[in-house]
Formats: C-alpha cells, structure tokens, sequence
C-alpha cells in the first residue's frame, strides 16, 4: 500500500462520491453538494414532475442516476457513495445501465481479498423524506468476488406521518445465463441496514450520537473456498456447487424494503398479497369443479415471495424466481398495478423494472 | 499332600501381601496428589471429578430439557411442501439430507455468532438481542426463536439458577458470576419491557450463549451442543413428519457424517462477528416465511 499524501484528504477518493439534497423555500428541491471520482458517475435530473401525492409536504422528486464507467465493477473497485435528505426532500435513485456488472477477479496466488469489488451506500433521511430505490439487480460473472453495503439512517425523533420513508430493492442474478453462468461466482455479500438516529442528517464522525438497528438483512454467497484453510472437503459437496446448491432452485433471489408513511399503503398492498395467496397443499373438496388454483395462470404462481411486517412497521419482501425476467415483470406488474410509486415519485421511478 | 498345602499357603501369602501393596499405592497416590490440607474424604475418586462440567452439558443437550424445541421444524416442513412431488430420482431422504445441510448451514453463519458473542460479551447481550431481532426477516422465525429463549431463561431461573448461580455447589469463577449476572439482568429488562417493540426480545442464539457461560460449559462445547441440539430437532421433526424412521433418524445423528459437518460450520464461523452473520441459504427464508401459508400444519414453524 502506497504512503498516504497529507494533502489528499480534501479531495474525494476514487470511486466516491457525495449527494446533499435540500429544499429552498418555498419548496425547490436543490442539490446544495454533488461530487464523484471516477470510476463513479453521478448524473442527476429534476424532471419537474409533481406528486399527486396524499401528502401535503410532498416536494418534487429528484433523479439520481448511479452510473460507473463500463457499466461494471471491476476487481478492486471500491464505490462509496453517500447520500443525505434534508427534510421534506425526495430522491429517485435508479441505474440507468442494466444490472451492475461484477467483473471476474484473477484467481493467481499472489492476489488478496482486496481485490474484490465493494459498494457502499450509506443514505441518511431526513424527516418527511423519501428515497425510492429500486436499481437493477447485480450480475455477479463467473469467479468474481463483490461485497455491497447500504446503511440508511432515519431520524429517530420523527413520530407518525412525519418519519422518514424508503423503499430498497436489492437483487442478485446467478450472472450471464447466455455464457451459462450458474451462480459460478466466489463471493456476493449483501448487507441492508436500517438504523434510527436522532440526528440523521449530522454526520456521525462523533460516537456519541444514539443509534439503534432496526432491520439488518444480510445475504451471503460464499463457495468458502476463500479465506478458510485448504482442507479436505466432502467429495460429495464440490465447492464449485456450493452456492447453487444454496439458491436452488431460483435464478434470481432479493428483497424489497419498505418502510415509513409514503410506502404504507405499498407496504399493505404487498402483505395482504401475500396473506391471500393460495394454501400450499390445499385440496378441491368439491368434486365437480376441476382443480381451480392450477388452471388460472397468475404471475405470483411464477415467483417465491414471502411479505411480512417485522419492526417498527418495516415491511420485507423477499423473493425467489427462477430467471431474471420473470421476478422484474412480477415486481413491475405489482407496482405498477398498486400504483402509489408512480404517483408520489412518477413512472420513471420505475425505469428499471 | 503337604507339598498342596504349602502351594496354598504361598498364594495366600502372595494375594496378601498384592493386596497391601495396593492399598498402600492407593495411599500414597492419594497423599501426593491432593493438596496437603487435612482430607479426611473418605472417596477414592479423584479430585477433578466435582464439579463436572460435563453435569451441565448433559442437562443442556438432554431432548427432554422444556424449551418446547419439539414445536418447530425449522422449515423443514414448508421445505417438504415446496418440493412436493419430489422428481423421482430424489428419495426423501436424500431430499432430506440437502435440507439438513442446509439448516445447518445457515445456522452456522445466522445464529452461531450470536451464540458465541453472547457467552464471549455476556454484557451486550441486550444490544445483541436487538440485533438478532433486527436480522430476523420473519414473524415465523421470529416467534420460534423468542418462544424458545424465553423458555432458556424460564428454565434457568427456575431449575439451574438454584444450583450454578449460588455457589453452593462449587466455587463460581468469575465468568459463570457474569453469565448468570447478564440473565438476571436481561431477565429483569424483558419483564420491563414487555410491549415494547423495540425492546428486549429474548433470541434463544445469545441467551444460549451466556447460560453456557453461566452453567461453566467451554465455549466449544456451547457452540457444538447448539448445532447438535438444532440437528436433533430437524430430525426429530422429520420423524414425526414420516420422513424417515426413528432408527433411521439416530443414524444420522450420530453419523461421522452430520458430527463432520458440524465441526466444519463451527471451524467455519467461530470468529465471525455478530456484524457479518447472514443468510446463506436465501431460500430458506422463503420457505420458513411461507409457512404461514401451508393448508395443513404439525409445526409452528
């Protein structure tokens, strides 16, 4: 590792970047700070649509594009982007790219665990803020190694319609299905946290600030073959189908996260969904009617969800699909036909899906 | 005739004379290996017998302990569900090997640190509750997971505590002293809290941790009866969901098999910090969630 210049902590480091969104009176949106280094681009947009919003503190939404040059991460990228909401503002995050690519990391000796690629995402929200995330999903490629943090920090002193909102989509693909790619990476860790603060939009280089966990989703995709000791491994477990093994039988697995006033009726839409769906295992008693569940195709047939309130009224949904396209039309499908993003954020809320 | 007699004589002499070198072998042994303070035990076990920490880890691992473990399945049947009809070159129990592996699994790397942290740092065992509750993606497992730590505590303050918090029994060192200090404590904040919904829970993963800690089991045998008593259960449940016979199930436990894998997962993430547990296993939370939706269920989870 290269001696630290004392002169490089003003400049931002490669691959970071910096967003402070604000509200000027009366209620004009304003990005009073955008920085990036290269290989992050962030590009945004105020495309002036107005919410027909249920709610009156509703501003216009900003558009933040994250981009990277070559529509990937590379062995070794690090991406750290933080993003702050000052109050009342809202922020469209979206990849206009396609899923973020992760590159192959060279399997030589000499290299280490550093070189995998790493994102980070560290959002803080502000009262009667909102972030409507909903990117594409990651396409980690054959032996690539990548690891993905996003801590959102809400203000713990916001009671009832004035808390905080977001709504996180965050999904992983077994990697190219057209190189027949099958969950042939070495490692994918993802982690979403939730924290509640009582002063979000504060920087924390202070410890002193009360913090709290309110939701810690974690998914780690490790063939294990990295990091423990060589040992003699069962011959009939090959490490190579370690991962495959572990997300059969899916092609694409994720989780959405919900939380706050803006995604409450989402949020319901998504648990009442879920609550309805057919018995598993249940049985046409009656003789005369052919077995109905079976006839009707309906798109929740196609993928594997669960929807459940955990704490603090966040609402979960985690998913399962086998390819790619089949989990993005459900999602979509779902949405659009709840209809509430579209409405608070517009449809380009919804590029990606 | 008197040469018979004489023969009898010398092995009598000779069995007198083995038998008094053992007693005075037994004494001297005795004598060199107890502390010199005056021992007038009349036992000839030795010393380091009392107290045994293997006492407490039977308890622990006992299936008749009363944390009501018998009540899930972990998934296993939400998992025997979603893969029905199994493809006919799978046999159910070769479709229950995978899950068993799995369980595991995902046990190692979601619960075993929580385990670990809380018998290595009794006194965050409040933030760790919290964190586990934070990580924990649905009301199914949620409940499980409470119902059985709630259960720990209930049977540590009114079973164990009597005998490992008083020191009656033995001298207490100072860790047991801060694992049965950390339950009280937790204990006292549970009742305080009782509908809070950010308060304490009561996770069974770090409770299990500091009553080890507490009842004086090594944190390798706290970490291994864990993973074995979680195996216990899913086949446990397997045999009353007719997977597989009971001989069949005490096969697998005591497999060199299922003893490997347990050891690899504990190797695997005995210094995996609390902040790096996860899912490895994403569908098991698929499967766990929906088993709200089974038409028919014998388990809570």
């Amino acid at each position: 590792m290269p001696i630290k210049s004392p002169f490089e902590s003003s400049i931002a480091k490669a691959g970071a970047g910096k967003v402070v969104l604000s509200l000027l009176p009366p209620a004009i949106p304003s990005l009073s700070t955008l920085t990036y280094k290269y290989p992050l681009k962030l590009l945004t947009r105020s495309p002036g649509f107005v919410p027909q919003s249920a709610f009156t503190s509703a501003s216009q939404p900003v558009h933040l594009y994250l981009l990277t040059y070559g529509g990937g991460l590379l062995p070794g990228d690090q991406i750290d982007v933080s993003i702050s909401l000052e109050p009342q503002t809202r922020l469209v995050v979206t990849t206009p790219q396609g899923s973020t690519k992760i590159f192959k990391t060279e399997t030589s000796p000499g290299r280490t665990l550093s070189d995998q690629s790493r994102q980070v995402l560290d959002v803080r929200i502000g009262k009667e803020a909102a972030l409507c995330y909903l990117p594409d999903p990651s396409a980690p490629f054959r032996d690539s190694r990548y690891e993905q943090i996003q801590t959102f920090t809400i203000d713990s002193t916001a009671k009832g319609s004035a808390r905080s909102s977001l709504c996180v989509l965050d999904w992983v693909t077994q990697g190219r299905i057209s190189r027949g790619e099958n969950w042939d990476f070495q490692v994918w860790k993802g982690k979403n946290e939730i924290w509640m603060a009582d002063e979000p939009t504060v920087s924390n280089n202070t410890q002193k600030l009360k913090r709290k966990l309110i939701l810690r989703d974690a998914l780690i995709l490790n063939d294990e073959t990295v990091g423990s000791h060589a040992e003699p491994r069962d011959p009939t477990n090959p490490p190579k189908s370690l991962i495959r093994e572990r997300t059969s039988p899916h092609g694409v697995i994720g989780t959405l996260i919900l939380y706050g006033p803006v995604f409450e009726s989402l949020s319901s839409f998504f648990v009442d969904r879920f609550t309805s769906l057919p018995r598993i295992g249940a049985r046409n008693w009656s003789s005369s009617a052919p077995a109905a569940s079976e006839s009707t195709p309906h798109y929740d047939s196609k993928v594997t969800f669960t929807a459940a309130q955990v704490r603090a009224g966040c609402v979960l949904v985690k998913f399962g699909a086998e390819d790619f396209e089949t989990a993005k039309d459900w999602l979509g499908a779902v949405l659009r036909e709840e209809g509430s993003i579209a409405r608070e954020f517009g449809e380009e809320a919804l590029l990606c899906l | 005739m008197t040469t018979e007699s004489h023969v009898k004589d010398l092995e009598e002499e000779i069995s007198d004379l083995e038998s008094r070198l053992e007693n005075a072998r037994t004494r001297l042994a005795r004598v060199s290996a107890s502390p010199p303070i005056s021992d007038t035990s009349t036992s000839p076990l030795p010393v380091e017998v009392f107290p045994s920490p293997s006492h407490a880890l039977l308890l622990l691992s006992d299936s008749a302990l009363p944390l009501g473990s018998f009540a899930y399945s972990s998934g296993l049947e939400s998992y025997i569900a979603h893969n029905k009809p199994l493809p006919r070159s799978i046999t159910p129990v070769a479709s229950f090997h995978r899950f068993l592996r799995l369980s595991l699994a995902s046990m190692g790397r979601l619960s075993l640190p929580y385990v670990l942290a809380g018998y290595r740092k009794p006194q965050d065992l409040e933030t760790l509750d919290n964190d586990l509750d934070a990580s924990t993606p649905c009301p199914v497992a949620q409940r499980a997971s409470i119902a059985q730590g709630r259960a720990l505590i209930g049977v540590w303050e009114r079973a164990f505590k009597g005998t490992y918090a008083s020191g009656s029994a033995h001298f207490l060192k100072a860790s047991e002293q801060e694992g049965s200090r950390a339950v009280e404590e937790f204990s006292e904040a549970l009742k305080g809290s009782m509908d809070d919904e950010l308060g304490p829970k009561g996770h069974f993963a770090p409770l299990w941790g500091v009553v080890c800690l507490a009842m004086g089991v090594d944190a390798l045998q706290t970490a291994y009866v864990f993973m074995l008593n979680h195996a216990k259960a899913v086949l446990s449940a397997a045999v009353r969901a007719s997977v597989m016979g009971p001989y069949q199930a005490q096969n697998i436990l005591a497999s060199k098999n299922l003893q490997n894998m347990i050891a690899e997962r504990v190797e695997l993430d005995w210094n995996t910090a609390v902040e790096d547990a996860g899912q490895v296993v994403p569908p098991l939370d698929l499967w766990v969630g929906r088993h709200e939706l089974l038409y028919s269920r014998i388990f809570n989870s």
